[in-house]
Order: structure tokens, then C-alpha cells, then sequence
């Protein structure tokens, strides 16, 4: 009886269309927030090393120097900013936790689902902040609003008037 | 506490050394795709790896058997989890029994470099330190797509090598002589003494 219950699962399955998904040949189809590889958007990037200290585990490696930009008006004031050196993950050690990402005050890393980036060497591991620009190439757009959600406030800042035209409210 | 025993460099006999391009590239294709795989299965990554094998990535589609009924007649072991202290000499023991040509897949962050453990007192700072791993495949647990990928990166690198007695040799790292030379007393730490 129970042979014929067991044949019956199997004609059943014999039929059905199969699952597997031919990854090498067919790219798979990844959710948009899949956690795959950290990229870096360097021109965001402010050397704050808050990613770097809340790393669990310590797998950031930030240098950076300050450089001092001459006055662009006469009499003006000197400014400093701070020009990024070296921002290196090792993947070898990263848990992919995305905190890093989450503390970001100024958007310079982001999920990639790209997740194709085996090595023969684990040194190769450490994606210096060229590599970590590429993958930049490979993050997907940020999901779209709800339907009835606030404006981003990026575009509502945008469309509010610049402050000292002088221009007053009715 | 075993001691060493030395035993001759395993060998492939003169065939596969100094055969000419063609026939390596014969027997290289076969070496290939039939990986009989060995899963060191440790921690969560086992569980993508026990997803690759099922139907839905399926690599036997890649020509790794999962089915090697013992170390001894598997060419591919894939260290998937966290290899603790404990667990160091039996994975060096195992890797030893396997026959030559062998290939070792590092698969997740914990055996590739110990991972969110690295500074744990009891985790070992990567499998790379007991024994030569070819592939390392990155993720916290990765995709099963990153074990294809990694297993299609070692069919790359199958393809290309010539395996002669100098380059199994090579593979090893500089403490272990030879391959079979290790014992479990090498890679474990007597129990410390109070002080």
C-alpha cells in the first residue's frame, strides 16, 4: 500500500514543471534589497569613521588626512575637509549586518545583490575603495514609495524657496 | 598523543605529469566535473550548501556528486561553518585522507578568516591555516548561487593546471612537510597549566 502511495507522489511530481533555476545560464532574480556586496559612493563619504566603529566586527578600514582649501574670496576664512585615503572591508570577515550601511549619515555605502566575487586568494577579499566603487555599477534603485507617503524630504527641501531672497510669505 | 608518520608525497604517476596539452586537457575535463564532493558542513552555512545540493540549484547540473561516502573518495571538500579548536585536527585529519588530485572550497565568512569570531578564544582564524584552501567563496551565509559560482571559479582553475608531484607539494603550507605528515597532536594545544 504503501509502494502505490509512493508511486502515486512520484507520478504526481513526474509531470510538474521542474524548479531548478540554471544559474549560471539564467541570472537569477534577486530581491532588490538582497544583501550581497557593500558599495561605496565615495564623493559621499566624509571619513567620519562612524561605519568603521560600529562594525561588529572591525572589518572597515578607514584613512583619511585633512587638506585645507584657500580662501575663494579675499578676506574669507581658510576651510578644511577631509579627503578619504584608504576605505577598505574585508569580506572575509564581514557578517553582512549592514549596520555600516544603517549608520551612513551621509549615504556613502549600499547593498549590491551582486554576490560573484570568489577569489583563489583570500587577500583579494579586501575590496579597496576603487573595487567597492565598481560595485556602485550594481545597486539597484531604492524601492518606491507607498502610494499615499510624505515627499521625500530630498525634493521637498528642493521646491522650498532658498533662504535670503528676500521674498515673504503672503 | 599519536606521533607523526612519515609517508612518501602521494603521486599521480607518470601520466598525468608529463602527459602532452591534449591529453591533460582530457583529463582535466573529466577531473572537473566529476567533483565527488565532501561536505564539512560546521554551522549555518551547511544549511546553503544542503540548498545548493536540492533541486531548486541543484549542482549536480556543475558535475558535483554529493553522494562521496567517506573523505577517502571525495576530491572536493567544501569547509562550510565555523571550525572551532575542537574540530581543527579532525578536519586536517580528514583532508589528509582524501586522495590526490583534492580540492578544498572555503565557504563563508567563519572559515575563510573565522569570520564574526575572529577574535574568539575558541575559533580557528580561518580553515586556510590547517589546510590549502583553492576557493574562497565570501558571504555571511552566501547565497547558494555563491557556492556555483565558487564551484564554477575551481572548474576554471581545474581546467587550467598541471598536477605533477612539485605542485601538490606546493599546495601545502610551509609547516606541513609533506601532505600526510601532519598529526592530530600538531594542530592542538596541550591543556594549559594553572599558573
Amino acid at each position: 500500500m504503501s509502494l502505490v502511495k509512493g508511486l502515486v507522489t512520484t507520478m504526481r511530481t513526474a509531470f510538474r514543471r521542474t524548479t531548478t533555476k540554471e544559474y549560471p545560464d539564467v541570472r537569477p532574480e534577486l530581491p532588490p534589497r538582497s544583501r550581497g556586496v557593500i558599495a561605496l559612493l565615495e564623493e559621499n563619504c566624509t571619513s567620519c569613521m562612524l561605519c568603521a566603529r560600529e562594525c561588529p566586527d572591525w572589518c572597515i578600514y578607514i584613512d583619511s588626512h585633512k587638506e585645507t582649501i584657500p580662501a575663494a574670496t579675499p578676506g574669507g576664512r581658510e576651510r578644511q575637509r577631509n579627503v578619504l585615503d584608504r576605505f577598505d572591508i574585508d569580506f572575509s570577515l564581514c557578517m553582512y549586518c549592514g549596520i555600516c550601511i544603517e549608520v551612513c549619515p551621509f549615504d556613502a555605502l549600499f547593498w549590491s545583490p551582486q554576490f560573484e566575487y570568489a577569489e583563489f586568494d583570500v587577500r583579494d577579499l579586501l575590496h579597496d575603495k576603487e573595487r567597492l566603487g565598481v560595485w556602485m555599477g550594481t545597486v539597484p534603485p531604492p524601492p518606491a514609495l507607498d502610494v499615499k507617503a510624505a515627499e521625500p524630504a530630498e525634493i521637498a527641501a528642493a521646491r522650498r524657496p532658498p533662504r535670503g531672497t528676500g521674498l515673504v510669505g503672503p | 598523543m599519536s606521533t607523526p608518520v612519515n609517508l612518501p608525497m602521494p603521486t599521480l604517476g607518470p601520466v598525468t605529469a608529463y602527459a602532452p596539452a591534449p591529453i591533460r586537457v582530457v583529463l582535466n575535463w573529466g577531473r572537473r566535473y566529476s567533483l565527488w564532493v565532501f561536505n564539512f558542513g560546521l554551522a549555518c552555512c551547511a544549511i546553503e550548501f544542503i540548498a545548493t545540493s536540492m533541486g531548486r540549484y541543484d549542482f549536480m547540473r556543475l558535475g558535483v556528486i554529493p553522494f562521496a561516502p567517506g573523505p577517502r573518495q571525495a576530491d572536493l571538500m567544501v569547509v562550510s561553518g565555523t571550525l572551532t579548536d575542537k574540530m581543527a585536527p579532525a578536519i586536517r585529519r580528514l583532508y589528509d585522507q582524501m586522495p590526490e588530485p583534492k580540492y578544498v572550497i572555503s565557504f563563508g565568512s567563519c572559515s575563510n578568516s573565522g569570520g564574526p569570531y575572529w577574535d574568539s578564544y575558541s575559533v580557528t582564524k580561518g580553515v586556510d591555516q590547517l589546510i590549502p584552501v583553492d576557493v574562497y567563496v565570501p558571504g555571511c551565509p552566501p547565497r547558494p548561487e555563491a557556492l556555483l559560482q565558487g564551484i564554477i571559479t575551481l572548474q576554471e582553475k581545474i581546467a587550467a593546471e598541471r598536477i605533477t608531484k612539485d605542485s601538490i607539494a606546493a599546495k601545502q603550507p610551509a609547516r606541513y612537510a609533506a601532505t600526510r605528515t601532519a598529526s592530530a597532536a600538531e594542530v592542538t594545544r596541550p591543556l594549559l597549566q594553572r599558573p
